[in-house]
């Protein structure tokens, strides 16, 4: 796929790792961190871990979290609660263990010498937030970041440790930041800054915007998927999404084909809506 | 651990020989290789690889997983890469590797099967067949067919004939009245072995919509809370023929595991409990290579 070109490989195991911190960062968002087993293969920018919720017999399979940060001893998630296992796991006390399986997936692409626009939608910070911390920035020429929720709220960036000269802001409310969604922004700060490629990861309805934004721009765009998973290694198929293939419909697991894929690839209309 | 006790966990099914009893069941390995970074698929009995079909299929929409919290439900609907791009891409890479494999078969008509088994005739890589007659995710018909004993009696014969020194495993649905008759077609059609058994079809609605989560409406239900029904189906069919029972449906520890044996089975496949464990398969491989007298059938 060309959207591994580029990307590191992982090289996942299944490890144990005990939760150093767990915190509330906005009404719906929590930052875990993760111990960070001595084994397990640095984790590359978009790449997840799958994580067994701890909570009885209440849920069944692991959940995929993106990578928000990782150095020599700890791994960070950012977790939005969504449903009873999300909520499950922001009740985990710190020193309690985790089982967890990774790292997974293909990570965003080293894109040497070109200026990044990375356009990051709630949730979808996290491998955007990752990247910009990790060596990979270095191989590029810039590396600016928007950040966007529906209102200040769900925005937690500014507690984060990051070069804020780097990062723009935006609430569809006006809240915080500049008024109106985040690709709204992009199309304005490519003016100020310029753009070889784009990167997005966010909610759905905000890749297809940014994917129609790179497409009239006619740049590169780099998007990172989420799906419900089973066994996060290619082998279930169950996470698929539709690609264009030979003039029709091909189906790329997200898991192990993803979570990024080169947008222009996507059966945009075939992806969910929400 | 000395040698005589790992050559007692052998199985034999029909004309082969597996290594052990431990298999990983259809469509949850892939084709073998993609649990590789995990776990030594070399030290199972085998894989069973996901069903594969003559041409490719595309599989059905998604969604195709929705997790409730006694298993799953799925729905992929027979996605495979067909079997010419299965021998020349897929199998080749377990043979080099020397894992033990079941190559998981569908279609719907008669000469179909006669197509697959006489391609599949000179090759080697694998040492059984499973006839997937029962999966509930493609076209009400075919899951039919698995229904009705003269068919797979008919099936069954028709790929016997042409692979005799394979082991012939016949993976039958528990969505039926009477399981014993479909197990009892099959072995009276030459099957080696029957895998019993197949997804339980299920439905789950999403509230806000009112609509069935799957585009197909039902979906194959599978782990720890199918288990006793599984269980019951073995029981059944361990009662209705001689040849050797692959226990499959809900396995997720050791003890599980063991009631299958109980329940009459002489192997075992683990399906969606890998997602959750992935060391499943290899800790129950250990428990029966230290305990082989667990595998002794019944009594029942």
């Amino acid at each position: 796929m060309e959207c591994s070109r580029n990307s590191i490989t992982s090289r996942p195991g299944h490890y144990r790792a005990a939760v150093v911190e767990n915190r509330l960062l906005s009404r719906r968002y929590y930052l875990l961190v993760l111990s960070r087993p001595g084994a397990m293969q640095d984790p590359g920018p978009g790449t997840f871990i799958h994580v067994m919720v701890p909570a009885g017999d209440r849920f069944y399979l692991r959940r995929p979290f993106s990578v928000l940060d990782c150095d020599a001893d700890t791994i960070s998630l950012i977790i939005v609660e969504k449903g009873e296992g999300t909520r499950a796991m922001r009740a985990l006390p710190v020193g309690a263990e985790l089982d967890l399986i990774g790292p997974l997936g293909h990570s965003f692409p080293r894109v040497p010498g070109q200026r990044v626009l990375a356009l990051g939608g709630g949730v979808g910070l996290a491998p955007l937030y990752y990247y910009g911390r990790r060596r990979e920035v270095r191989d590029c020429e810039s590396y600016r970041l928007l950040y966007g929720a529906r209102t200040r709220e769900d925005l937690f960036l500014e507690r984060f440790d990051w070069d804020t000269e780097a990062v723009t802001f935006s609430s569809d409310d006006g809240s915080y930041g500049h008024a109106g969604t985040v690709v709204a922004l992009a199309e304005r700060e490519i003016e100020r800054w310029g753009a070889d490629v784009i990167f997005s990861c966010g909610p759905n309805p905000m890749l297809k915007a940014a994917a129609e934004f790179a497409t009239r721009r006619g740049l590169p765009h780099y998007v990172s998927l989420e799906n419900r998973m089973a066994c996060a290694l290619g082998a279930c198929r169950s996470c698929v999404v539709p690609v264009r293939e030979n003039g029709g419909i091909a189906y790329r697991t997200v898991c192990n084909d993803g979570p990024v894929f080169d947008a222009d690839t996507l059966a945009w209309e075939g992806l969910p809506a929400a | 651990m000395n040698r005589k006790t790992r050559t007692d966990s052998t199985v034999r099914i029909g004309p082969v020989t597996f290594k052990n009893p431990v298999f990983i069941a259809s469509g949850i390995c892939g084709y073998g290789e993609e649990y590789s970074p995990l776990i030594r698929i070399e030290d199972l009995g085998g894989v069973v690889t996901k069903t594969i079909t003559l041409r490719p299929r595309l599989g059905n929409p998604p969604p195709r997983i929705h997790e409730i919290p006694t298993g799953a439900l799925n729905s992929i609907g027979l996605e495979n890469v067909g079997l010419d791009n299965y021998i020349t891409d897929k199998l080749p890479r377990l043979r080099d590797r020397g894992v033990g494999v079941i190559v998981s078969i569908a279609a719907e008509l008669a000469e179909e099967f006669v197509e697959f088994a006489e391609k599949l005739a000179p090759l080697d890589g694998y040492q059984g067949v499973e006839l997937n007659l029962s999966c509930p995710n493609i076209d009400e018909e075919a899951l039919d067919h698995g229904r009705n004993p003269e068919f797979v009696e008919e099936i069954t014969r028709i790929v016997k004939t042409r692979l005799p020194e394979r082991a012939l495993l016949v993976k039958i649905t528990p969505n039926v009245t009477d399981i014993a008759a479909v197990a009892r077609a099959a072995e009276a059609g030459g099957a080696d072995g029957i895998s019993a058994v197949n997804t339980i079809v299920g439905v789950d609605f999403d509230l806000d919509s009112g609509q069935p989560i799957f585009d197909r409406g039902s979906g194959g239900y599978s782990g720890p809370g199918i288990l006793p029904i599984a269980l019951q189906k073995v029981w059944e069919v361990a009662q209705a023929v001689s040849i050797p029972i692959m226990g499959i449906g809900g396995i997720s520890s050791i003890e599980d595991a063991r009631k299958f044996f109980i329940a009459g089975a002489s192997a075992i496949q683990v399906g969606t409990a890998l997602f959750v464990d992935p060391e499943l398969t290899m800790n129950i491989v250990s428990a029966f290579d230290d305990r082989p007298e667990w595998m002794r059938r019944g009594p029942f």
